[in-house]
């Protein structure tokens, strides 16, 4: 009985994970930027929920909110900041690593630097085959798919996703099929914010939200983009598995520190034999 | 229809074109030739505004599009298929003809009628991988999903390059009846002496980054010493 739930539990884990996780590679894929500012997305979006929850709304309109709230702060750092930055690699690295501070502090100026709790929106357990589980958990999961395979469906059955791929292939060529690259780039980092923020929205009331809550999503997210191999969307699915499972169960079994030492080892070897990723870097599909 | 003046452009750092001037009239095939590292493929990009000039001016129907970004030069009517043709490998033949549909309005967008009467094969495999495609059906695959963008002129850069002569001869054909049919303008970038006497009806040359010579094609064919001056090493 136990181990089922420790089960559901890694599935929740790694379900958020691929969640923020892809955010992050649609941006890498897109735009050659690694947003270390994404994990102070996730950052942003679990304190939309604790700000709602403090002025009495309440955590549901903090949901909502979030992914919006997110998407346009990412929308506005796209166009104050990184759309400056492209193609100089490792400046957008320190550009948003400076965001990422910047928001950090501003977090401990506005809220204070404690953890702070919020009431959690389902209280009640749900039955079934013979376990208790909390439905809140089950409705993560839920959230999680849905927005998982939507992100599937978008890019790659609908005209966006078509142009999207194709500027990742081939950047002048699409420019020269008529496709705004730019646009495309604000888009798709307001985009991969957004996912940032809704999975900090819905994470939030299980962990205590504090100023660096968003380090524990963004090194894990980073590990399954290096692992499952950069540009793939499926990719981020295996690394994402890999990474979240690895923790999970051995947490379980031995202990969170246990847990990371594995999971970094496990890194260290995949990169060094297959540093291209376990399903590659070339094709998007 | 395409008028460039005194175009200056670098690329790597050495400058590539030197005053560049060419203009072509509406409904003209015309060719632009010469040696290899003369910059035609430059003057391809930098009317594309995938490397911007220097200096100098290009006017397109009347207006400067120097200062434009691509996709902006894109929606005016001008395409490009660049030297190696660039279609989208992993893609299907269908999904690389829908790219060239994306900038137009949603409820327009279909492919223009004639463009699979011209290319009858790429409606027979739509959903075959572009990549599988040998270099004579990627190169007209290319110039389709060019021609799905509506436009009124098109550069095309060195489309015999590594295709079998008998393919070679079924472009040409095809570029003509394009031009006869619709009025297209095109620029082309050949070696391939056959190929341009076929289609083309004037002809430049371009040395050390500069128009050098033009003229029609007549010319060229009555006197093919302006070739071997201009083109042989």
């Amino acid at each position: 009985m136990d181990l089922t739930v420790q089960i559901l539990n890694g599935l929740n884990y790694i379900l958020v994970l691929i969640l923020v996780a892809m955010g992050l590679v649609i941006i890498f894929g897109l735009m050659r930027v690694i947003n270390m500012a994404h994990g102070e997305f996730f950052l942003l979006g679990a304190y939309t929920v604790v700000m709602t929850d403090q002025i009495g709304w309440g955590f549901w309109p903090g949901l909502f909110l979030a992914p919006l709230v997110v998407g346009l702060i990412g929308m506005a750092i796209e166009y104050i900041c990184i759309r400056h930055l492209y193609q100089r690699f490792m400046d957008t690295i320190l550009a948003t690593w400076g965001m990422s501070i910047a928001i950090k502090q501003f977090i401990i100026v506005v809220f204070g630097p404690a953890g702070l709790m919020i009431r959690p929106p389902l209280p009640q357990m749900a039955r079934f085959a013979g376990i208790e589980y909390p439905t809140y958990r089950l409705f993560i999961m839920l959230v999680a798919l849905i927005i998982i395979c939507v992100t599937y469906y978008v890019f790659l059955r609908t005209d966006f996703g078509l142009g999207a791929r194709a500027v990742i292939d081939n950047r002048n060529m699409a420019a020269v099929l008529g496709i705004n690259t730019r646009k495309m780039y604000r888009t798709t980092f307001t985009f991969g914010s957004a996912l940032a923020g809704l999975a900090g929205a819905v994470m939030a009331p299980l962990m205590s939200c504090d100023p660096q809550m968003g380090l524990g999503f963004f090194i894990p997210a980073f590990l399954a983009i290096l692992m499952g191999g950069t540009g793939t969307l499926a990719g981020v699915l295996v690394g994402g598995g890999v990474v979240g499972g690895a923790d999970s169960l051995i947490s379980f079994l031995y202990s969170p520190v246990m847990a990371q030492i594995v999971v970094f080892s496990i890194a260290i070897v995949v990169i060094r034999i297959r540093p291209q990723g376990l399903l590659g870097s070339k094709r998007y599909v | 229809m395409l008028t460039v003046k005194n175009v200056y452009a670098s690329y790597g750092g050495s400058l590539i074109l030197q005053g560049v001037n060419l203009s072509i009239a509406p409904k003209e095939i015309k060719a632009l030739m010469g040696r290899n590292g003369m910059g035609k493929t430059t003057l391809m990009r930098t009317v594309m505004g995938l490397l911007p000039p220097r200096s100098g001016e290009i006017i397109f129907n009347n207006e400067p599009i120097h200062n434009l970004q691509t996709h902006e030069i894109a929606a005016k009517g001008l395409s490009y298929v660049p030297q190696g043709r660039d279609i989208f490998g992993d893609f299907t033949v269908w999904e690389n003809l829908r790219l060239g549909m994306l900038k137009s309005d949603r409820s327009s967008r279909n492919i223009p009628e004639g463009v699979f009467e011209y290319f009858p094969i790429l409606a027979e495999r739509r959903n075959q991988k572009a990549g599988t495609f040998s270099g004579g059906e990627q190169q007209m695959l290319a110039i389709a999903r060019a021609l799905v963008t509506r436009p009124k002129m098109l550069l095309l850069d060195e489309p015999s390059e590594g295709i079998q002569p008998s393919i070679v001869d079924q472009i040409s054909e095809i570029l003509t009846k394009i031009n006869r049919e619709t009025g297209l303008t095109i620029l082309l970038v050949e070696q391939n002496v056959e190929m341009v006497l076929d289609t083309a009806m004037s002809c430049a040359f371009m040395e050390k980054g500069q128009i050098v010579e033009s003229c029609p094609i007549e010319a060229v064919r009555q006197d093919d010493s302006i070739i071997t001056c201009h083109m042989a090493l």
